[in-house]
């Protein structure tokens, strides 16, 4: 699953880098625009309802907190 | 109340006395009287109209608490309760905002001016969008999952904190309240820091705004008698009087905070260094644009049909200009509506349209803008490319500003026309410029002004921390960088001939 994750996020964004950052949000890394993109492609690729309250910067400031919303949902 | 004026610096002090001999537990007791008094002096009439607010979003707020804490096993319904709580005290708020600010000029704009006309003329409160907006901010948190506020007057006084009720910047609950409700001690740091930023304020608004206002307005009421480059010499002393109109008004604010102990958050971040017209916006108001992104923004991309949109889009159009279609509308949305917050004119909406399209076309282009730029060789990383975006971002900006100074939309076309068909550029020198109302001492010291503000503005851009630099100097430097600015603020701000003092631009929005 991290695979295709980092797999849809290197594709919506390229230039950052997921396998090691972890401050995506906090630093300014991501911008909201970037970050609504990545929540629809999320959507899409893992067929999971993310909300605005999910928005938080500690559900995307890395691939890993990313993966946690993506499980927490799924489950 | 101005912040310019003396009763506003009386308050102040005797605020800040009661707020130090007070017991900790009940210092928010004098911030509350005080921003109150602040209110009243505006219009005791008016406060109706902050009360109103602080009562339905105190009460929103309550409702929403408890019902995120009800588990009665149907949470369709608790959902629906709650957004029909949250929708009521939204609705009410905006539609008295609407109301206040907007109503006759949207009559006249569908062209009821005769109805407009015969409505009776509301005194439009002081900060009400501000307020409005702080709240309705705390409403949707509270929604969201976040513990309100259960005692009122604390309440009231997270709406009303005077600093930052005029012309704000727009608090959130969760930074602001601690500070506001807790109680802080005595610093003689921040009361430091507090008289040197409302200095700087000071200095901007009084020494520079105000000034560069006398020539703009002359401007703008005969644009059609000067020729295009003089139209275009109002413009740009508008940028620098609307600059340092506003923000010098924000630094008042936050240095009138700082001396309770309490941190306001940041309005502005040297705007001129703006790389694109996306960055001027994250650096120009920074709380509304912020508010815009997390109430409307990411609630409107993630709505269901922009969600149909985007699967749309991504499989119609394909390739990241689908991916992005949606959002890019959102953003064209934001900005409209950031355009008619200003005022409901053609101007502003026209000027919301304006930086909405430059923006969405930049963001569905930006692929081909790089590999443009790499073709081309060019540096990204150069000082040069540098300072190509920031001049062109400048030009756009520059260009926007004809639009919401001038009085109507089509004069801003005339003036822009103007400058290419009839410039008259003789007129800069042949004596024109000092018909403006302005002396030639004058346009000295705000052209003087405006570059010692944007060489502080490079320092701070570098990293540099003004305050902290002084710290580290002997007490008689920290003491002149007190008295230097005083004193200029005394002979070239308060008491110069011809003083009158204006209000701030950002009042009326």
């Amino acid at each position: 699953m991290k695979e295709k994750l980092l797999q849809v996020l290197s594709d919506t964004c390229p230039g950052v880098d997921f396998e090691t950052e972890t401050s995506l949000i906090d630093d300014g890394l991501l911008e909201s625009l970037d970050l609504v993109t990545i929540v629809a492609e999320l959507m899409d690729a893992f067929d999971v309802e993310i909300t605005v309250e999910d928005l938080l910067p500690e559900n995307f400031n890395s691939a890993d907190a990313m993966l946690a919303m993506i499980q927490r949902k799924l489950a | 109340m101005s912040f310019t004026s003396l009763p506003f610096l009386g308050l102040l002090a005797a605020a800040v006395a009661a707020y130090y001999l007070l017991p900790k537990r009940g210092r928010w007791a004098a911030l509350l009287c005080a921003s109150y008094v602040f209110y009243c002096a505006g219009g005791a009439l008016t406060v109706v109209y902050l009360l109103l607010t602080t009562a339905t979003t105190y009460g929103a707020g309550l409702l929403l608490t408890r019902l995120n804490a009800t588990d009665d096993g149907d949470k369709q319904r608790r959902k629906r309760r709650r957004k029909a709580v949250v929708f009521c005290a939204l609705f009410f708020n905006f539609a008295m905002l609407f109301a206040l600010k907007y109503l006759n000029d949207t009559l006249a704009l569908l062209g009821g001016g005769s109805l407009s006309s015969r409505l009776p003329e509301l005194v439009l409160p002081l900060g009400v969008s501000f307020y409005v907006f702080q709240s309705a901010g705390y409403v949707v948190d509270c929604y969201r999952g976040m513990e309100a506020q259960r005692n009122p007057a604390k309440y009231a006084l997270f709406v009303s904190f005077f600093p930052q009720l005029v012309q704000g910047p727009i608090g959130r609950y969760r930074a602001l309240a601690p500070q506001l409700l807790d109680g802080n001690d005595f610093s003689a740091d921040h009361l430091k820091y507090g008289i040197q930023l409302m200095l700087w304020g000071y200095l901007k608004k009084m020494v520079v705004a105000e000034r560069a206002g006398v020539l703009v307005n002359t401007v703008f009421a005969g644009y059609t008698y000067f020729g295009g480059a003089i139209d275009a010499l109002g413009v740009l002393f508008y940028c620098i009087q609307l600059y340092c109109d506003f923000s010098g008004g924000i630094d008042i604010a936050r240095g009138a905070a700082q001396l309770f102990g309490v941190e306001l958050a940041e309005n502005f971040r040297r705007p001129i260094f703006a790389t694109s017209l996306a960055d001027y916006w994250r650096r120009w108001h920074i709380t509304l644009g912020q508010w815009m992104r997390d109430y409307v923004f990411y609630p409107l991309s993630l709505s269901k049909p922009f969600a149909r949109l985007g699967r749309w889009s991504r499989r119609a159009i394909g390739g990241k200009a689908g991916k992005i279609l949606p959002t890019s509308l959102a953003t064209f949305v934001i900005y409209f509506i950031i355009g008619i917050w200003h005022g409901m004119n053609f101007r502003y909406i026209f000027f919301g349209c304006f930086n909405g399209a430059i923006i969405t076309v930049s963001l569905l282009l930006e692929a081909r803008y790089h590999a443009a730029r790499e073709r081309l060789g060019i540096r990204t990383e150069s000082r040069a490319w540098r300072a190509f975006q920031m001049a062109r971002t400048s030009l756009i900006v520059f260009v926007g500003r004809y639009i919401t100074r001038a009085p109507r939309l089509m004069a801003a076309f005339w003036m822009l026309a103007h400058l290419f068909v009839y410039p008259q550029f003789a007129q800069l020198t042949d004596g024109t410029v000092l018909s403006l109302g302005l002396s030639a001492v004058d346009l000295w010291i705000v052209a003087l002004g405006q570059a010692g503000i944007l060489a502080v503005e490079a320092y701070q851009e570098r990293g540099g921390r003004v305050r902290a630099a002084l710290e580290t100097k002997p007490w008689p430097v920290q003491w002149l960088a007190m008295l230097l600015p005083l004193g200029i603020l005394l002979f070239l701000g308060i008491l110069r001939g011809s003083y009158i003092p204006a209000g701030f631009i950002y009042q009326q929005f």
